[in-house]
């Protein structure tokens, strides 16, 4: 982190919008397209206010054209500038999939270094909220397999704020995953313009007998899950990724190698996914230190569905990882 | 419509290069030493002199599959090096993409050359962003992209036409209607015949023209840069043409429509005829052919001789600023 300022309490959207704020004022060449982002401020309020300060050239509603509003930032960061685009739901990266993995990733290498792709792409992703199939999904693990690409999923508000300034600030196309489920969420946010690390975890919680590796809201059901745990004994160290793609496998090869268990939660769907990438690594890397299999917690292997219980049988919550620790446990 | 003949010459000139180049490429390709696939612009080199005439160093250009020619054309012209434009297509580390991008992946940002994209089309949203870019800068600079006729079935090609348009953005879109889509004619797979009709319902200055006369493909550029550069927004130019070449060899091309291309509308012959009508001789025309003739062919030799690039290379630049492990 640089330059800590005074401490207020912000929601998750507030500190969002912070960070864009003070990156618009920062720097000329930042500018964000989305949308209904303009004078809506966004579906979710993320860039409400920015359009009066900024003004309709710096605050853009784009049509529902998602490919293009992923090539402008392309093509924009292409010749210099700092492009944010919001897309409305991560459900639809779909429409914009070839701009993220074939050209904003790729471009840096394939023409060995001539151009960067120094973009953001901000969306609501996950699920528990009645969304349905298309509203609800978490779609990190579509670009696990991208080389090139970033993809960052703040968990509070204070690294909402920190993760999106560095993530403009970084010379990197960016996907930043933000999580519906933690948007009204509050925490401690310093004032001021600063930037936390890109590719680094933090561990929420120390322990010794089990590491929990997670990521957005489900790090806060891990440490209400530390919490169960605790009284009965068994103290739970919480690792929050905070950086999907490239991760940080010392942090958590350091932790799983103190602890000897390992338990990986995702909300997406268990199989290809970043679980199965976290756990392939801790295998590969503390076979000899596990004294159980590392255990994923993850969604089921289903589209979710609009019906309330029946979504909350496909998404994995705090209940899910005590289950998943007292399996490493026996 | 009367151009200088110092630049008609200059326009056969380049338009006798894009040949030499596809054709020494096309033979090198058959022996073996072209890695990958290929697309050649014979046929279509009209298309690409006239853009490359127009567009200057600080424009920028995504050049499609076929535009090799318009690629050393650009480097040609703005101080750069049509070898090196070879050298990429033979994966070396002396071409302008380290090796690394080889025929479709050819970039130059100093001479205007912005980078073809296998997935064809999808530069046609990030063009937009170049020009927007542009725009909020107040740089008085075009940004174009050079698409094929097939290409105009992608999805992105409303949603570029339609931003171009509301955002009144700097952009050329340079349709090369050579009248298939590897084996798909043009009527088999569009809502018109003419591109050019599917582009006019965004409101926005479009144009179809003979693609083989270079002195009409010459004039739309101009009227279409000119147009853009003044700040007017967007401009559509469909060029007919027609590609000598098939993707793959199979063909099903009428024999009668292949001798109307090859025979009465190459654009060659017809700038030939051109110059030849107003004092040229035959001679200095094959003068010229063998002066850019002679130009290839060292480009295809220092291509050659040119070093494979290093195995570092393999992991380098996939993220700025930090590193890949190798193996
Ligand atoms: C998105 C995408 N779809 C399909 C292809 C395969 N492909 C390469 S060239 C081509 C035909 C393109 O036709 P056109 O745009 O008319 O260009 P031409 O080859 O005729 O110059 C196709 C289908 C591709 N590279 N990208
Ligand atoms: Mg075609």
């Amino acid at each position: 982190m640089t330059t800590a300022e005074a401490v207020r309490v912000r929601t998750y959207v507030q500190a969002l919008n912070e960070a864009l704020d003070l990156a618009m004022t920062r720097d000329p060449s930042v500018f964000l397209l989305g949308e209904d982002i303009g004078r809506m401020g966004g579906d979710f309020g993320v860039t409400r206010g920015l359009f009066d300060k900024f003004g309709a050239e710096r605050v853009r509603d784009t049509p529902l054209s998602e490919a293009a509003i992923v090539g402008i930032c392309v093509g924009a960061a292409m010749v210099g500038m700092r492009p944010v685009a919001e897309i409305m739901f991560a459900d639809f990266l779909g429409e914009c999939y070839d701009q993220l993995v074939n050209n904003a990733a790729k471009m840096h290498y394939m023409f060995d270094g001539q151009f960067k792709a120094p973009l953001v792409v901000r969306t609501a992703a996950g699920g528990g909220f009645g969304g349905g199939p298309h509203h609800s999904q978490s779609v990190e693990g579509w670009f696990m397999n991208v080389p090139g690409l970033v993809v960052v999923a703040p968990a509070t508000p204070a690294d909402a704020k920190g993760l999106l300034a560095a993530s403009i600030e970084n010379d990197n196309p960016v996907l930043f995953l933000e999580h519906k489920g933690l948007y009204r969420v509050k925490g401690d946010v310093p004032e001021g313009y600063y930037t936390t690390p890109l590719c680094r975890a933090a561990v929420r919680r120390e322990g010794r007998d089990v590491t929990i590796v997670t990521a957005m809201k489900l790090v806060h059901d891990a440490l209400a899950a530390a919490e169960v745990l605790a009284q009965e004994g068994i103290e739970a160290e919480v690792i929050d990724l905070r950086t999907v793609r490239p991760y940080d496998a010392e942090t958590l090869v350091a932790s799983v190698r103190k602890t000897g268990r390992a338990v990986v939660a995702t909300e997406a769907p268990k199989m290809g996914g970043l679980a199965a990438e976290l756990s392939a690594t801790l295998s590969e890397e503390c076979f000899g230190y596990l004294k159980a299999p590392v255990v994923r917690v993850s969604g089921l292997d289903t589209p979710i569905p609009f019906s309330v219980p029946l979504e909350k049988l496909i998404l994995p919550g705090k209940d899910d990882i005590l289950a998943g620790v007292r399996q490493t446990m026996q | 419509m009367s151009i200088d003949i110092e630049v008609l010459m200059e326009l056969y000139r380049d338009m006798s290069l894009v040949r030499a180049f596809e054709l020494g490429l096309e033979r090198e390709f058959k022996r073996g030493a072209v890695p990958g696939m290929l697309h050649i612009g014979v046929g279509q080199e009209a298309t690409q002199a006239a853009l490359a005439a127009h567009l200057r160093a600080d424009d920028a250009f995504f050049p499609d599959h076929r535009c090799h020619g318009l690629n050393a054309l650009a480097e040609e012209k703005h101080g750069g090096e049509g070898r090196r434009i070879m050298a990429e297509l033979f994966g070396r580390a002396t071409g302008v993409s380290g090796g690394k991008g080889g025929s479709l992946h050819s970039a130059n940002p100093a001479v205007g050359n912005f980078g073809d994209n296998a997935i064809e089309g999808s530069f046609m949203v990030t063009v937009l962003g170049v020009a927007l870019a542009w725009k909020m800068r107040g740089e008085p600079r075009v940004a174009c992209c050079v698409i094929g006729d097939g290409t105009v079935g992608r999805g992105e090609f409303h949603e570029s036409l339609n931003m171009a348009k509301i955002w009144q953005l700097p952009v050329l879109y340079a349709c090369v209607n050579n009248g298939y889509a590897i084996s798909t004619p043009v009527a088999a797979s569009h809502a018109s015949g003419d591109i050019v009709d599917m582009a006019r319902g965004y409101g926005f200055p479009c144009k179809q023209v003979d693609g083989n006369d270079i002195e009409v493909a010459y004039a739309a550029v101009q009227e279409a840069v000119a147009h853009i550069r003044a700040g007017n927004g967007p401009y559509f130019l469909e060029f007919k043409t027609w590609r000598w070449q098939g993707i793959f060899s199979g063909e099903f091309r009428p024999a009668e429509e292949v001798r109307y291309w090859k025979e009465d509308h190459d654009p060659l012959k017809l700038a030939r005829q051109a110059l030849s009508a107003r004092g040229v001789t035959g001679a200095d025309l094959d003068r010229v052919d063998a002066e850019v003739k002679a130009d290839v062919e060292s480009w295809i030799q220092f291509s050659k001789d040119s070093p494979m690039p290093e195995a570092a290379k393999a992991v380098a630049d996939v993220y700025v600023g930090w590193e890949v492990k190798p193996r």
